[in-house]
This record gives structure tokens, C-alpha cells and sequence, in this order.
């Protein structure tokens, strides 16, 4: 591995403060799943490394009226195994519970699957449909994102010079309302997404559908929300060719790429398959609210 | 920056200093020498590096040891309490959930954060906890039924209950998930180590992090290695400078091509080809150019990227069909049109047979770029002493090729090079030749006067593992009404990268097993083994036959589905009998192909299923048989020829034996030692040898210790490779057993006052026979006899025991008998060292008389069926592997856990390489997916349930009736996968692999030509 300095530093303001002393020549570093081996292959060049681990502020779960509150180092196993999250928030589960592989789900973070901005990560569709937003520390104060104005390439994102990724915050899910997540890996175990749909639906007393969210993984530059699709589904009754209609706007909206996972074909074809898998279980767990 | 910090391992303190960069593997594996923990990819992939930080697995490469101080750091090494395993260390080693031992340790750390997690986990809670732990032997069966049955290992004494019942017992009763066949544990009572399923005798080395592997060796001041592969796919090199390298801090010696010897090497002796570092061309990108030694290895790696070399581009081919073509570019001036091997065989009258076939229909199939991808990275430290003696230390399952291999290109007699194989970490023909590392660590360590040591890295191992041959087939077959073969036309274009590897062999074998399995009265096969611009191609589990293989079954069923025959059936009609000569003069002795076929029917319900499926649910059928080890060894004449001297023209006979063996007794009698230079690779060959040892000496595998790994005390044995070592070395062994059991008896007779051939040793007893009421022993009777029967004696009566009902001597009342140990000590007393040597020689005179007919023989085949249960996901192509069911035909079992162990390793690895694996390649020629990430291979949560069944039978020409199972449990696998999917989507896929993409495709291609 190419040579760096670690600073292990333990309060906000002293990452923030190095981060802006070093700008491009350092990385902060969270559970590392993915720092280190972009550090080994040379794909990242820097010579710091700003360790997050001892900081406690950024650690935690927790649950108020507004919602849950996620802290950027819980580990994708916390997040998995936490009761509030299973029993108020279960669609994150779909995502956390496939991730990777339980080596990895017990290292990497909420905050280093969001922020690394990979065009591929789990979480991020998943929470984007349940209108997540993240929370962004600086020495100037917070300020909070939503999280789909947080992505603005591969490996990019908004975020300011300085500014750490604090927390996730996850709205309360109302009445009537659904999210599920569906993705599709080459194999069962350890795979990462070839392509993947995140889906949620809020349902109106008459059963149209008030709300709807799409966001693709896997299939664009970064996870996009496609409120097209969703338009074609608010409104009308949650039924399959309402379903298939979304799904086909969605599929027409990915910008896949070729590689050695499969072609920009057949991430089209599996955007469509899953966005209708997706809905048909968002809308199911949208009717389970009222049982 | 560099600072001292102190970790908290296995409830022990340490205070190192170490760098910020280091990762946790690396501070266990080189600071505190726990090197338990393994290295497999060093990115998070395979899970081999697994440990627990407070409580929970991690993978250790992919986490800075600094991330790790102050937290509870749990290895391998500190599961066991007082030497006594952990309950999972238990079930590891007694459930068969350990084969080559790579990835054991990070998969036992898994299932202990889960157990300890929670107790009585679910199967679906156990697969997920292991899904980032990757095993490439052992298709999971055993690891899930080790964690499945953790409760029974624990306590005190369970273990042991467990133990006595396991060898009779535990291999039948499993309610659910993977089990084995009860008629396995059936076996011959007059024998008491053979036939036994007793567990590995290195498990418990394995699953304690105790065994060492090549990598994790280290010698005082020790250097280390690393190479510089080529950035071009093709080209001339124009100037190398390593001055930069050579300044850097730290770096000991680079060399290039003009400082390594002109001798060339490779595998067949007839296609010498590679150099050791590049003279002049490069072939492939990653072709060696250059290595550099230096104080460690980071400090290497940085040096070759400081080897600046100047390449003159030439236009490379990557394609076998294209490479062929005039005006292509070449890439060895003496392989004219890219055509490195030809092979024109015509066997009866082709064109007559297709004349008289009432069916007759043609495909075009291809094959993919399959990588071995055994967990263990290749390693090798090369040291010499004062006398000029080259010691070795490499990760291969072939110590004497390489031993032959490093004389031959470094000018020295055999004699002068010492090989030692440490534990392997997997091989599946990966490790079948001498490497790089071998050659390269050899030549620094010479120059620097000091040990040098080279690992790969994953990605390495892609561009010099020299995996499967992709083969492009076009196959027609002829069959009569009721569907039996009447011509068999085969040609097939193998894609061999840029070297000869073991090509000519591989292209071989590609057309001479085929008519092993059924009756094919008129084939024709041509064959071309191309040169391409990647990375050489070599032998892979199955070796050449596994993608003709599939082809030939696909197509087989597609005729048997043109004619409204029961694939099953058409099988049966054609299926080889045994005492047979193929059209291709290969001699089958025994064949119980057809029990397969039936018992593999019956069992999956095949009746039932086939043709009665819904849509997505699929059963296919695939047969498949392998030799039990090459006829002939690879270089022939003299175990080394000098440079100077020739070849010696070919006789049909072995100038030296292939397999030897020395037993020694120790001086009270007590012990015996085993010395094999077979190579135990995880395959279990330690184990299997170590019980025909005991049976051949009439005492158990308790009291025998194997040493295989070391050319300087074991003769020489060829090497684990075409299945052999089961037949071949367990030959040798047993005679050396039986000459030490003739030395001792005239002792045992005079202590017993009987005549020296009324004594027989057994329990680690001698007893005289009429005492004991036993018979000759059949095995061993008919073990001497093989080594001489000819085609005629194959098929004579079998060894089945006569006095089988016959009490055994030990519940006997008062029996005159005496202590083993007893006689031997009186034989050490009057004579000195007991010793037994044996040997073994294939029968002279296999095959036929045509050019390459010694490729495909051997002293025996074996045989077997699978069927594959699956279902296909028709929206997204994805498929579901349910079930798979397989009967094999391996001769009588000398251990039948590691036989079903082999069988479940080959199913799985059989279904990951037909749906999931292939190596892919930019139009550079650069390797797209050189890492585990983008190679993928099943994990558990993708691995079927296996049921492996034996069917009876007995090898006149095998040790103890025995043949072999390793590589021809993989063959049927193929076709039979293939043929489900083209069951569940009513589409045959002529493409490996056969991924969701394709399937995807090819229902749409269907779809939108029904709409037309």
C-alpha cells in the first residue's frame, strides 16, 4: 500500500480541521471497507488519512417523534440487527440484510455507504424512497440534505469542503406507506448489485396512490430518483399495468454501463423486472400498515 | 509514520511497532507470526483472513491494524482451551468440513461469531454467516453439516461418542441439507482402515491454524520477491531500465531476461517455450519481464513499478478461431499459423457410420476461460546451502516436475535440488507446473546469498495460474432408431494462450476419454490447440475433457429429445460395459456405469420429474468418467536426462516407477512412518494412503505418521495430477507395508510356533491364520497382481471377503496371538532399521499404437452420473441450484467421507464454472476481472444440496479395489446443469457460461421470433 499518515482523531472539529489543511491529499477513513482497497489499487492517491473511529458523535442509533436518527459510523450489522430499525423501519433491511457479506456488514458504515457516493451502494435507494436526509457537520454548524440532492457522480457528492456526514435521518413512515428493495446480484452470497430498485408508495383513502418514489442503483452515474416514473403511478390505482408502465419509464430513465457484471441491455431488462417487484412489495407493506 | 501499539489478541497483550498503512492481517501474520490467519485476495473477497474484533468477523485485510488497537482481537489460534478443540473445531474436523485448509480458518471464525451469536441458527442464519467465507473444495456440504451438528461436539466425551459413530454411522443419518448415500459405509469387515470414513489426519492441524503453508514460512534473513509482468499483449522489448528500481531504498537485486539461464521450460519436453524471465518477446500482458528482491515486500512491489521498459507494440489476436487465420500475427515463429498442437484421429469409418445413422445433427458449442482459483496464492522461498544443494519451498501438488523442472533450467543434477511442499491450500491442476516464483526465487536467492520468498497476489495468479482451455466444439453425432451411437465426428479449436503449459496434453485429452463413457464405433476427432495473446492456459480439474464433455452430453440429450427417447435411456443403450477396448484403444477394466445411471434415476425421482416440471423448474442429466492416472509419466526415459543427451524413443512401457514408497518402523515398534513424496493438496491423499499403509501392516492409522512433503526423505512419487495418487501411490504403499509384514513374519511364526506363512497381522496382532479363521486377504492379493495384469486379467473375481461372518479375533476367548510392536522390536534387535519399500509401475503395453494414444490411458477409469435439479428465475435469467444427486462408480472407497467430499467439491465447483466463471478480457488483452470480485464463484447460499451416492464395485487393477473420484466427480456435472436449464426455459444455451444474461437473451430471442 502506498504510504500515508493516519491521524486518529476524536472530535469533529479536528477531522474537519485536517480535512480542510489537507483538502485532495486526504480521505476520511470509517469502517475502510472500501478506502482501503481503493488505497491498494492506486485508484486513491493521498497522503492522509483522517481516522473517524474514535469520534463518539458519530456513533448511535436513535428514535424521536421525527424519526430515526442514524449515526455515520453504525456498522451496516448494527443497522441490520437494531430492534427499532426491524420493527419501525423495516425496509432497510432489505438492503443491509443482502450488502456485501457479514465480514464486511460488520465493518462498513452507514455514513461511508452514503458518502462514498458509488454508484452501487444499497442504502441509498432505499433510504432516498423513505425521503431520508443526511445531516452535515461543520465548525459553522449543521445543515441538513436530502438525500437525493447529496449525489452528483460516481464518488461525488455536495458535500463542502470540511464537512463531516454526522447522521441519517429517517422520517417516521406514515400510514399507508410501503418501501421495498429489490436487487439483482450474479450470485446469492457477496454479490455486488448489478442493478437494483428501491420503491415506496403512500396510499390515498380511496387506494390511488398519493406518493410513489423510484430510485435505481447500480444503472446511472448516481442512485437516481425517477420522478417521472413516479408521476405515472400518482393518482391512478396500484395495479400491474399501472406498475408496468412505471417500471418501463424507469427502465427507459437508467443510464447503465457495460462491464464485466453484464451489459447496459440487461441492467435495462432488470431495472424493469425489479421496479415491478419492488412496487408489488412496496404496496403490500403499504396495506399491512392498516392491519 | 511508524508507532508502537499494543493489540489485544487471543486475550494476550502485544506491543509492536507498526506502520500506519499495515493492515491487521499483516501485523498478525508478520509481527506476531499468528499465521493461522490466511491471505487469500487481500480485498475483502474471500474471507480467508477472518478474525473477530469483539465478537464480530472481520476481515482482516480490509481493516488497518490501527483500527484494531484496543479492541478484543480473536484468531484461530486461541479457539482451542488447553489443546482441546472448540465444539466447531470438533464438528470441522469429524464432518468432513475441511479439505485443503485454506479457508478453514476464517470459516470456523465465522461460524463461532454466529454460534456464539446465536445458538441453534437456522440453515438459511448459517449460510448467510459463512456467505463471505469462499471454499473451493469442499462445495460447503461438510461446513454446513459441521455447523449444523456443533451441539453434538459439545461437552465432554461427545466428541469421542461422535467419533465411533461416524465411522459407521454419521455418514447416513442426516434428516435434511446435504447427505450421503448409507451404501457407502458399507464396507469390506475383514479390512479395519480401509474403507473406513476416519477424518482427515491433518484436520486438526487445519482447523487450529497450526498447519503451514508455504506463505506462512519464514527464514531468518529472508528477502523477498515480487515480479513485473509485461503492460503489452504483444510485444518486442525494446530497452529495460532498472536503475530507478535498483536506487530505491530497501531493493537487493533486480533482474531481467539476460540475467536468467537460455534453457527453456515448460511442460511437455517436446514444447519447451517459456523462458524464465522475457528474452526478447512478450505474449500476453503480464508475461515475466523482470524481479526484484529486496528487504520486504512492500519495498519489491514498489520497485517493480520503478523498472521503466520500452515495448515495441505488436498486433496481437485473442481469439483461437481467428488466430489461425493467414496473415495473423504469430506468436512463436515455430508454431506455424498459431496452430501449437494438431491431432487428426480417425477410428473406424466416419463416413460409413454417419451413412448408416438413422439421426443424425450437428452443434457448435464454446467453452469459457475457467480460472482453478484455489484459496492459497501461489508462494515459493528459494534458499541454497553452502554445498551448493537448492532447497525449495513451494505451494505445488507436482514436487518432482518442479525438482525435475528446477535441474533441468538451472543446469544441476536432481540430486542437487530439494523440494518441500508445505501444506497447499488447493491446487485443481493450478499448481501443476513449476512457476515463476519457483524459477525467479532460485535465481535471487543465488545471486543475493540469501532465502527469498515470492507470493502472488490474486491478480497474479490470474495472469500465471494457467486455468481451464476455453474450446470452441463442433460436434456431429450419428445415432441408429433406437438412438445408439453409430459415428462420432468432434472438432475442436483450444483457445491455449500464449505458451504450450500442458497444451499438447490438454488437446489430447480433449478427444481420448470421450469413447471411455459409451460406445462410439466410428469417431473422428481434429483437434488444434491455438496460440493466443493471453495468459497461458494448462490442466484444470478433468483436464481438456470437462467442455467436450458438456458438449457431448447436451448433445446427446438434444438427440435423445429429436427421437422421444428417455435421456436416461439413450445413456443406457450406449453405455460402456466393462472388460472393454474402446475404438481408441483404451482398456476399460471394471464399469459400473450402468449402476450409476440407474441409481442416479431412481434416487432423483427422475421418472417423475423429467418432462412433468412446471415452467422455471428444471432436471437435466450428465455422465461423465476420468482415468485414475496417466499411463504414462510426462517426460519419459530416465527420471532426468542431461542436456546433452536425447530423448529416448517411446516404448509402451515405464522406464521408472510413478508412485514409491518407504515405510519405517520405529525402533520399539510402536510407530511407523509413511514416506511418499505424493502431494497432499487438500485433496486428502495423506489420509487415504496413511489407511492402506495401516491396512497393509495389520495396525491402525493412529499409529502411522505420513511425510510427503520432502524430496530429501520421501522417494519420488509423480505428483497429485490425473487423478492418480489413490491407484498409483497407494499401490507403492501397501507394498511397502506387506515387505514389512514379510520381514516379521518368521518372528511372529516363531513366537506364534506356526510356519511363517500361516501368520497374518491385523489389529496390531500377529495371529496365526488357522486361530483367527481368516481368509487371504483379496485386496491385497489382487494388489500384487496389478501391477502385471494385462487387458485379459481385468474383470478377475473380487476380493470379497469369505470369512466375513467369522468373529473378529479381539471378542475371540482365549487366542494365541502377539503384539505387533512386540515383533518388531525382536526384528530391530537382530537386524537394525525395519524398513519396506514398494513401488509402482502402470501395466506395460497401454494403449494403441497411433500418434498420442498414450494421452487418455490408464490402469483404470471411473465412472458416474449427476442429475441437477434447478430452478430459473424467466424474468431475470437468475438460477437457483436446488438439488443435486450423483452416483459414481470410484472403484471400492478407501475412506468414503473423502470421496463423498470430493464429489460435493466437484459439484459445486462443476455448476459455479457452467453458470457463473469465466475470465474476461478487454481488446488490450488486459484480464477485466483479475480479482474475486469480478471472477465470482459459488459461495454457500449458492452451493445445491447434495446427495453423493457409490455404487458397488471393485478395480482389480486398484489398491484394494479402489480408483479414483477427484477429477471425474466433475465431469457429468456440466452437461447435466446445462440440460436442466434447457429443461426449466425450453432453450439449450451452447455458451458457457450459461449466465442470466444469456438466458435472458435467448427467451427474448424466442419470444420476439414467435411474434414474427
Amino acid at each position: 500500500m502506498p504510504d500515508f499518515e493516519l491521524h486518529e482523531t476524536t472530535t469533529l472539529a479536528e477531522a474537519s480541521d485536517l480535512l480542510r489543511r489537507f483538502g485532495t491529499d486526504a480521505r476520511l477513513l470509517a469502517g475502510g471497507t472500501d478506502l482501503l482497497v481503493d488505497l491498494r489499487s492506486a485508484r486513491v492517491r493521498v497522503g492522509h488519512v483522517i481516522s473517524l473511529s474514535r469520534i463518539d458523535d458519530l456513533r448511535g442509533i436513535s428514535k424521536s417523534e421525527a424519526g430515526l436518527r442514524i449515526g455515520a459510523l453504525t456498522t451496516i450489522a448494527q443497522l441490520d440487527r437494531s430492534d427499532i430499525v426491524r420493527e419501525r423501519f423495516s425496509p432497510i433491511v432489505d438492503a443491509t440484510g443482502r450488502m456485501s457479506a457479514p465480514p464486511i456488514r460488520s465493518v462498513a458504515t452507514v455514513g461511508g455507504n452514503i458518502v462514498s457516493a458509488v454508484p452501487c451502494a444499497d442504502l441509498p435507494p432505499i433510504l432516498t424512497t423513505m425521503h431520508a436526509s443526511v445531516i452535515l457537520w461543520s465548525p459553522e454548524g449543521e445543515r441538513s440534505v436530502q438525500l437525493e440532492s447529496l449525489f452528483v457522480g460516481p464518488r461525488q457528492t455536495t458535500l463542502r469542503k470540511g464537512e463531516v456526514l454526522l447522521a441519517v435521518l429517517v422520517p417516521s413512515m406514515r400510514a399507508r406507506f410501503g418501501a421495498a428493495y429489490e436487487r439483482f446480484g450474479l450470485r446469492d452470497g457477496n454479490a455486488i448489485a448489478v442493478a437494483s430498485v428501491a420503491a415506496s408508495l403512500e396510499l390515498e383513502g380511496d387506494d390511488t396512490v398519493r406518493e410513489c418514489r423510484i430510485v435505481l442503483g447500480s444503472v446511472a452515474p448516481i442512485p437516481k430518483l425517477v420522478e417521472s416514473a413516479s408521476a405515472a403511478l400518482v393518482g391512478k390505482k396500484p395495479e400491474a399495468d399501472a406498475f408496468r408502465e412505471a417500471a418501463a419509464v424507469a427502465m427507459a430513465a437508467a443510464e447503465p454501463i457495460c462491464d464485466v457484471r453484464g451489459s447496459a441491455e440487461f441492467r435495462r431488462e432488470l431495472v424493469k423486472v425489479l421496479t415491478q417487484r419492488a412496487l408489488k412489495t412496496a404496496l403490500q407493506r403499504a396495506q399491512e400498515t392498516e392491519a | 509514520m511508524i508507532r508502537t501499539r499494543t493489540f489485544n489478541v487471543n486475550d494476550d497483550n502485544y506491543t509492536v511497532a507498526v506502520s500506519d498503512t499495515d493492515s491487521l492481517v499483516d501485523v498478525l501474520r508478520d509481527k506476531l507470526r499468528l499465521t493461522g490467519t490466511k491471505k487469500g485476495c487481500n480485498a475483502g473477497d474471500c474471507g480467508v483472513c477472518t478474525v473477530l474484533i469483539d465478537g464480530e468477523p472481520v476481515n482482516s485485510c480490509l481493516m488497518l491494524a490501527a483500527q484494531a488497537e484496543g479492541k478484543s482481537i480473536r484468531t484461530i489460534e486461541g479457539l482451542a482451551t488447553d489443546g482441546e478443540l472448540s465444539p466447531i473445531q470438533k464438528a470441522f474436523v469429524h464432518e468432513g468440513g475441511i479439505q485443503c485448509g485454506y479457508c478453514t480458518p476464517g470459516m470456523v471464525m465465522s461460524a463461532t461469531a454466529l454460534l456464539e451469536r446465536n445458538a441453534s441458527p437456522t440453515e438459511g442464519e448459517i449460510k448467510e454467516a459463512l456467505s463471505g467465507n469462499l471454499c473451493r473444495c469442499t462445495g460447503y456440504s461438510g461446513i454446513l453439516r459441521a455447523v449444523k451438528r456443533c451441539d453434538d461436539y459439545r461437552g465432554d466425551g461427545t466428541c469421542a461418542k461422535r467419533t465411533q459413530t461416524s465411522d459407521s454411522q454419521a455418514q447416513t443419518g442426516l434428516d435434511h441439507g446435504t447427505e450421503h448415500d448409507p451404501q457407502s459405509a458399507i464396507r469390506n469387515p475383514q479390512l479395519s482402515s480401509v474403507g473406513v470414513p476416519i477424518p482427515r489426519v491433518d484436520a486438526a492441524d487445519k482447523v487450529t491454524g497450526r498447519a503451514i503453508y508455504t506463505a506462512d514460512i519464514h527464514l531468518s534473513n529472508m528477502v523477498y520477491g515480487k515480479i513485473l509482468g509485461s503492460t503489452v499483449a504483444h510485444g518486442r522489448i525494446k530497452r529495460i531500465d532498472t536503475s530507478k528500481a535498483e536506487a530505491l531504498e530497501g531493493v537487493l537485486a533486480v533482474i531481467t531476461g539476460k540475467d536468467v539461464p537460455d534453457t527453456m521450460y515448460g511442460v511437455s519436453p517436446a514444447r519447451y517455450d517459456e523462458h524464465v524471465l522475457a528474452k526478447d518477446k512478450v505474449r500476453y500482458v503480464g508475461d515475466e519481464v523482470a524481479a526484484v528482491g529486496a528487504i520486504d515486500e512492500r519495498t519489491a512491489e514498489m520497485a517493480t513499478k520503478l523498472i521503466e521498459v520500452e515495448y515495441e507494440e505488436l498486433p496481437a489476436v485473442f481469439d483461437a478461431l481467428e488466430a489461425v487465420k493467414e496473415g495473423v500475427p504469430q506468436l512463436h515463429d515455430r508454431y506455424e499459423r498459431n496452430i501449437n498442437t494438431r491431432i487428426d484421429h480417425n477410428f473406424g469409418d466416419i463416413e460409413k457410420g454417419f451413412a448408416e445413422s438413422h439421426h443424425v445433427r450437428e452443434e457448435t458449442f464454446t467453452g469459457n476461460s475457467v480460472y482453478q482459483s484455489p484459496l492459497e496464492p501461489h508462494a515459493a522461498i528459494a534458499t541454497w546451502d553452502h554445498a551448493g544443494t537448492l532447497v525449495l519451498y513451494t505451494a505445488t501438488q507436482v514436487p518432482h516436475y518442479v525438482q525435475y523442472m528446477m535441474a533441468h533450467v538451472l543446469h544441476m543434477p536432481l540430486g542437487k535440488v530439494r523440494v518441500i511442499r508445505p501444506a497447499v491450500g488447493g491446487g485443481f491442476g493450478g499448481k501443476a507446473e513449476t512457476t515463476p516464483l519457483d524459477l525467479c526465487s532460485a535465481i535471487l536467492s543465488k545471486k543475493l546469498g540469501r532465502p527469498v520468498k515470492m507470493v502472488y497476489s490474486r491478480e497474479d495468479m490470474f495472469h500465471h495460474g494457467r486455468g481451464r482451455h476455453k474450446q470452441h466444439m463442433k460436434f456431429k453425432l450419428g445415432v441408429d432408431r433406437e438412438g445408439r451411437i453409430k459415428a462420432f465426428k468432434s472438432e475442436i479449436y483450444l483457445d491455449g494462450g500464449a505458451y504450450s503449459s500442458f497444451g499438447v496434453v490438454t488437446a489430447y485429452y480433449a478427444g481420448s476419454v470421450l469413447p471411455t463413457l459409451y460406445h462410439i464405433p466410428n469417431y473422428k476427432y481434429d483437434g488444434y490447440r491455438v496460440m493466443t495473446n493471453k495468459p497461458a492456459c494448462g490442466a484444470m480439474r478433468g483436464h481438456g475433457v470437462p467442455q467436450p464433455r458438456f458438449a457431448f452430453e447436451c448433445l446427446l440429450t438434444m438427440i435423445a429429445d429429436d427421437l422421444g427417447i428417455d435421456p436416461v435411456k439413450i445413456r443406457r443403450r450406449n453405455a460402456m460395459m466393462p472388460n472393454t477396448r474402446t475404438i481408441n484403444d483404451m482398456d476399460i477394466g471394471s464399469c459400473e456405469f450402468l449402476a450409476t445411471l440407474d441409481a442416479v434415476a431412481a434416487k432423483s425421482g427422475w421418472n417423475e420429474k423429467y418432462g412433468k416440471l412446471p415452467k422455471g423448474k428444471g432436471i437435466g442429466i450428465g455422465c461423465g468418467g476420468f482415468v485414475s492416472g496417466a499411463g504414462y509419466c510426462i517426460y519419459r526415459g530416465q527420471v532426468q536426462l542431461s542436456h546433452e543427451k536425447g530423448r529416448e524413443p517411446f516404448q509402451k512401457k515405464s522406464i521408472f516407477p510413478h508412485a514409491n514408497a518407504v515405510v519405517k518402523i520405529s525402533e520399539d515398534g510402536t510407530a511407523a512412518v509413511l514416506l511418499i513424496g505424493a502431494a497432499e493438496i487438500g485433496q486428502g491423499s495423506d489420509t487415504v494412503l496413511t489407511q492402506m499403509c495401516a491396512e497393509a501392516l495389520g495396525i491402525p492409522t493412529s499409529r502411522i505418521r505420513i511425510r510427503s512433503e520432502d524430496s530429501e526423505i520421501s522417494p519420488l512419487d509423480l505428483g497429485a495430477y490425473s487423478s492418480r495418487v489413490t491407484l498409483m501411490a497407494g499401490h507403492a504403499v501397501s507394498r511397502a507395508g506387506e515387505a514389512v509384514v514379510e520381514k516379521l513374519r518368521p518372528y511372529a511364526a516363531a513366537m506364534l510356533g506356526c510356519d511363517g506363512s500361516e501368520v497374518v497381522a491385523r489389529d496390531a496382532e500377529f495371529f496365526p491364520t488357522r486361530a483367527a479363521g481368516f481368509s487371504p486377504r483379496g485386496a491385497t492379493e489382487s494388489c500384487r497382481a496389478a501391477g502385471t495384469a494385462g487387458p485379459d486379467e481385468v474383470g478377475s473375481p473380487r476380493g470379497v471377503p469369505e470369512a466375513s461372518q467369522s468373529p473378529t479375533p479381539n471378542s475371540q476367548s482365549p487366542i494365541e496371538s502377539v503384539p505387533w510392536e512386540e515383533v518388531a522390536r525382536k526384528y530391530f534387535n537382530d537386524h537394525g532399521p525395519l524398513l519396506g519399500t514398494g513401488c509402482y509401475k502402470p501395466p506395460d503395453g497401454l494403449g494403441g499404437d497411433y500418434k498420442g494414444a498414450t494421452v487418455g490411458t490408464s490402469p483404470a477409469y471411473s465412472f458416474g452420473s449427476a442429475v441437477c435439479e434447478l430452478s430459473v428465475d424467466l424474468e431475470t435469467g437468475k438460477v437457483k441450484m436446488e438439488r443435486f444427486t450423483d452416483y459414481h462408480d470410484c472403484g471400492t472407497p478407501i475412506n468414503p467421507q473423502a470421496v463423498h467430499g470430493q464429489v460435493e467439491g466437484a459439484v459445486v465447483m462443476g455448476a459455479s464454472e457452467t453458470i457463473m466463471e469465466d475470465v474476461q478480457f478487454d481488446e488490450k488483452g488486459n484480464i477485466l476481472n483479475p480479482n474475486l470480485h469480478g471472477y465470482l464463484t459459488m459461495t454457500i447460499k449458492d452451493a445445491p444440496e447434495i446427495f453423493s451416492g457409490l455404487v458397488d464395485s471393485y478395480e482389480p487393477r486398484g489398491p484394494y479395489g479402489a480408483k479414483e473420484i477427484g477429477e471425474g466427480s466433475t465431469l457429468p456435472v456440466l452437461g447435466a446443469v446445462a440440460h436442466a436449464i434447457a429443461n426449466a426455459t425450453g432453450i439449450w444455451i451452447k455458451d458457457l457460461p450459461i449466465t442470466p444474461e444469456r438466458i435472458l437473451k435467448a427467451l427474448r430471442e424466442r419470444k420476439e421470433a414467435s411474434v414474427r
